[in-house]
């Protein structure tokens, strides 16, 4: 999954990106203001609704809320332990929510439609001298190099696993939580460097292609 | 800071390239540190060919002397020219004219989707994007490779993800193309359709391959060894000392033995 969008020609991938983020933009304040567990449940559920556009294999598409596990039930015991579990749950609820909102823009827009749509709210920037293009195109990348991104750690994973004994029971024996602490503690640094071999290589590609902010029109 | 930096190329330097200059690229003792390392040195030459081959092993600069040319670095020491104008006068405006192809077309695409990123290069030059668009769909056509348009870029063969690598660059009407080793990652006969395509191409080429069929019909090949200059002439001349040199050294290493820096 080096490409978050999916192609499709449902009416959701039609609509004009910047009327996505609008609407985006105004049912997430509008979530803001649901204070209901019900009333989020029904926010939620008519988000999911929503997922079938992507066609076939659209469930798949709700993993992106596997990494925030963690997250989310550090939020419901910290609200839940003092005693307000509804509280908890709401803040869960209204995450979940705008989480996957968000994730279906994303998976629904092409990134230079994106771009064209974002580029404009940086046009004052254009007064001093700044292209609106340099902001535009950073929020750009980064929703193209996240899931870029996401492939090294799962192939630096693969490499970590092809060579850990303790992955085919040999070796010394270990818990689970240790022999993951152990993995992240050991991937993160090539992690960090391929992460930074990376954006030397996008900014190479880019001065190569005339950088961020364009070629200037010919004299 | 950044954006100071490019207003201040923006007025001091309105580089006028001439196009038609011969030679496009004058060289005259250039050289190149990277973190005090000597990368390049000593290279004096003009470029003029339509095909010029770039030979030699992995780590003595061939790379670096590209990325000379279209300004993605710039000399050291001594004074480089590009279509009349000084390599340090302008490098920001040097790739409008100077097209480059990475080694690895996955480090060049800046746009995940085929259309999106061949239309980038447009509107890199000032084209509204809806019209970008629709050139680069028929520029894809007209090359035979409309049926990719739509496709994600990550999911091409490599053979096709060179091709739209060099079509990317291509549409920007670069007067020279460099390439880095496009052949690396085809197999033979996407590599023979490859070069038979680049053959007919009417800009000039310059192109760094490891294999001689790939540098078939070229005029000219420049062999850099340790960052030197160590052969320059025509193909059969160079590649035959340069095979020789090859074949020397295999020797001397003798069976299993690695030379420095050459594992």
């Amino acid at each position: 999954m080096i490409c978050l969008y999916v192609e499709g020609r449902s009416w959701l991938h039609r609509l004009a990106a910047g009327w996505k983020l609008i609407v985006l933009l105004l049912v997430s304040i509008l979530i803001m203001q649901l204070r209901s567990v019900p009333q989020l449940s029904l926010a939620l559920a008519a988000t999911l609704a929503l997922y079938p556009v992507l066609g076939e294999g659209w469930i798949r598409r709700l993993q992106v809320l596997r990494p925030l596990w963690p997250i989310l039930v550090i939020i419901l015991l910290v609200h839940g332990l003092p005693g307000d579990w509804s509280l908890g749950l709401l803040v869960v609820l209204r995450l979940c929510t705008m989480v996957l909102l968000a994730h279906l823009v994303t998976l629904t827009t092409r990134l230079d439609a994106m771009l064209a749509a974002i580029e404009p709210l940086f046009r004052p920037l254009a007064w001093i001298g700044i292209s609106p293009r340099l902001p535009a195109l950073a929020m750009v990348l980064v929703i193209r190099f996240v899931p870029v991104l996401a492939g090294i750690r799962e192939a630096l994973d693969e490499a970590w696993r092809a060579r850990d004994p303790s992955e085919r029971g040999l070796g010394r024996r270990r818990t689970r939580w240790y022999g993951k602490w152990r993995k992240m503690r050991a991937l993160l640094p090539p992690l960090l460097i391929q992460a930074l071999r990376l954006s030397d290589q996008v900014a190479e590609a880019l001065t190569a292609r005339g950088g961020a902010a364009g070629f200037r029109p010919e004299p | 800071m950044f954006w100071r930096k490019r207003a201040e190329t923006q007025r001091t330097a309105a580089a006028v390239f001439d196009l038609k200059a011969d030679p496009w690229a004058r060289l005259s003792s250039v050289g190149l540190e990277i973190d005090g390392r000597t990368i390049l040195q000593d290279l004096t030459l003009e470029l003029r060919e339509a095909r010029i081959g770039i030979v030699g092993l992995n780590g003595s600069g061939k790379s670096s002397f590209i990325r000379l040319l279209n300004g993605l670095r710039q000399p050291t020491s001594g004074h480089l020219e590009i279509f009349g104008v000084d390599a340090a006068l302008d490098p920001a405006a040097l790739p409008r004219h100077v097209g480059f192809v990475f080694q690895n077309p996955d480090h060049q695409a800046i746009f995940p989707i085929v259309e999106e990123d061949v239309a980038f290069g447009l509107t890199q030059l000032g084209r509204p994007r809806d019209e970008a668009l629709a050139a680069a769909r028929t520029f894809l056509v007209d090359h035979g490779a409309g049926h990719l348009a739509a496709r994600p870029i990550a999911d091409l063969s490599e053979g096709q993800k060179q091709l739209v690598a060099i079509l990317a660059v291509l549409i920007m009407q670069p007067a020279v193309i460099l390439l880095d080793e496009p052949f690396s990652a085809l197999d033979g006969l996407a590599g023979r359709r490859l070069q038979e395509w680049l053959a007919a191409l009417p800009q000039r080429l310059v192109l760094i391959s490891h294999d001689r069929a790939h540098l078939q019909g070229f005029e000219r090949i420049l062999w850099i060894e340790d960052g030197r200059l160590r052969g320059d002439g025509d193909p059969a001349t160079v590649l035959a000392a340069y095979d020789r040199e090859i074949e020397r050294r295999a020797t001397l290493a003798g069976p299993g033995g690695w030379s420095e820096g050459h594992l």
